[in-house]
């Protein structure tokens, strides 16, 4: 029996300073293993659409706009993302990688979580399209 | 004067929602002056249709959405579910795979042990206690996030395998963070069992029987502390475990006290296997090929999750969808000696008692009874369960 049993923990503290790190002043090196913003090579792409299958929390959009001529666009959901890297180990051609870089992702702008990725013709003839299906809607509302 | 011949019982309901509680659940405690003389338990405020939402996935998302029913032991839950699926599958993940699946499981029953410790030296009013475990326990958070890139949720479980591998630097990490935990171990120990104000509320409290234990059918750490030899890990060793067999850790009192230790020295154990894996970590490949149609046929996979038998039933059709997945967690085994406990003791020991469990309520809340008067069983239309919906808490509250 005895008192005090963590006093020997909580008396050197008085004297140490704060442990609370500075960021965004001082930055930590990310963990090595971190999962962040897919990177995608076109190049590679079947357009099987195997990742937006298997992503769990559907961030994952294959628009395929000519298979033949190999015209993807994949719209990816920043903020839908639950970083599990799923869609890299779904990936048959090995087209998805994700490295620790970019993980200092919050925006104040909504717009900039949803990315396009592919050519940027295609990407240009993507964002046409969903404009005037926009504009659409909303002269029928 | 005639004297009162029925003395009314005074009720004290708590929850769902109560500062005490971190999760709904509610409690409907009767005393008598401080001594509880009843206890009821109403679980399901957390309830979230997993087990139905898990049929509108495909086997791959469902592994996401099943490691999500747990914050805190989400690894064991992915791995069930990998295991029982690979056996009906026939695929056998690669050993490499198998041996950081455990070496992950390990480390997160540290996590899980360590949190536990904090939140019941909290419970008790030992805040010191609480604040300097739960620093310590930032060490193994950082572990798992440098080998598989996730605090929480580390998906580190692939169908097949698993994702992260470990090289001689992690591993070295690891060895060094280990003896760091370990020392630290020792002295929460050496708290535990010496502190003359702690033990006042764990030493006698909440004491739970071989026999009890038996009886009420409890699982993990809780059973373990009444002398109840059951571990998974050791019983029926599963994924690695026959290759580093598990020393099953227990005591004999079956209070508080004895719940405190076998959780503490289950960190040791933890510690052991952990180093045995890192030494011995078998060659080879980290992932086996998954077929994306799962044979039809069913299966069951049995785990030892940080507060004790995790059970998966797996059912599937023939499809890319599972038919049923029934999964039951090991706070539901545990929950009813929490009512049975608490009777005699004062209201005050309650949290202690409850929390002596290491309840974790979102995990258990699978399915609600609504009629448990009668035997039959029927399905509800969705209009009729709205409409009893409305009856119930118009009764209720008018």
């Amino acid at each position: 029996m005895r008192f005090a049993t963590m006093l020997s923990d909580v008396l050197p503290s008085l004297f140490k300073s704060p442990m609370t790190e500075m960021y965004p002043f001082e930055r930590k090196e990310p963990p090595v293993h971190l999962r962040t913003l897919p990177s995608w090579k076109l190049e590679d792409c079947t357009g099987c659409g195997l990742c937006a299958m298997d992503c769990p929390s559907q961030a994952i959009e294959m628009i395929v706009l000519d298979k033949k001529a190999k015209r993807f666009v994949m719209c990816f959901h920043v903020d839908r993302c639950t970083f599990c890297a799923q869609c890299i180990y779904s990936c048959r051609q090995g087209c998805l990688e994700m490295t620790p870089e970019n993980w200092e992702l919050a925006t104040l702008n909504k717009n900039a979580l949803t990315l396009y990725y592919g050519d940027r013709v295609d990407v240009e003839e993507v964002l046409a399209t969903a404009a005037s299906s926009k504009d659409a809607q909303t002269t029928a509302g | 004067m005639e004297e009162q011949q029925e003395v009314e019982q005074f009720m004290v309901p708590i929850g769902p929602q109560h500062p005490a509680l971190k999760e709904p659940g509610h409690f409907l405690i009767t005393v008598d002056g401080e001594i509880v003389t009843n206890a009821v338990v109403r679980l399901g405020y957390a309830h979230r249709g997993i087990e139905k939402a898990t049929e509108e996935r495909n086997w791959v998302r469902n592994l996401y959405l099943l490691e999500r029913i747990c914050g805190i032991c989400s690894h064991i839950h992915a791995t069930a579910y990998c295991l029982g699926l690979e056996r009906l599958a026939e695929v056998e993940a690669p050993p490499r795979a198998q041996a950081i699946r455990v070496l992950v499981a390990e480390l997160e029953r540290i996590h899980s042990h360590m949190l536990w410790l904090g939140v019941a030296a909290h419970e008790a009013g030992f805040d010191s206690l609480f604040m300097y475990s739960w620093r310590d326990r930032e060490t193994v958070m950082d572990l798992l996030e440098n080998l598989t890139g996730n605090r929480v949720n580390y998906s580190a479980n692939v169908l097949g395998g698993v994702k992260c591998d470990i090289d001689i630097v992690q591993a070295d990490t690891i060895f060094m963070a280990l003896e760091f935990l370990q020392e630290r171990t020792r002295h929460y120990l050496d708290v535990v069992t010496s502190d003359a104000m702690f033990l006042q509320r764990t030493r006698g409290i909440g004491v739970m029987t071989r026999l009890q234990a038996e009886v009420l059918g409890v699982v993990g750490p809780t059973a373990r502390a009444s002398g109840v030899h059951r571990d998974i890990r050791a019983e029926a060793p599963y994924s690695a475990y026959p290759s580093y067999p598990v020393r099953v850790v227990c005591e004999e009192k079956g209070d508080l006290e004895a719940r405190f230790v076998v959780r503490i020295n289950e960190l040791f154990e933890s510690y052991r296997i952990i180093r045995l894996i890192l030494e011995d970590l078998p060659p080879g490949e980290l992932r086996e090929k998954m077929p994306r149609r799962i044979r039809e046929g069913e299966t069951v996979s049995r785990v030892e999750a940080p507060r004790g038998e995790l059970f998966y039933f797996i059912k599937s059709n023939g499809t890319d969808k599972p038919e049923r997945i029934k999964v039951r967690t090991p706070t539901i085994c545990n929950m009813m000696s929490v009512v049975k406990l608490a009777i005699g003791h004062q209201l005050a020991d309650v949290p202690m008692i409850l929390a002596g469990i290491d309840p974790c309520f979102s995990c258990n809340d699978r399915m609600i009874i609504l009629e448990r008067s009668h035997a039959k069983q029927e399905v509800w239309s969705w209009e009729r369960l709205r409409q009893h919906g409305i009856e119930y808490y118009h009764g209720n509250h008018s």
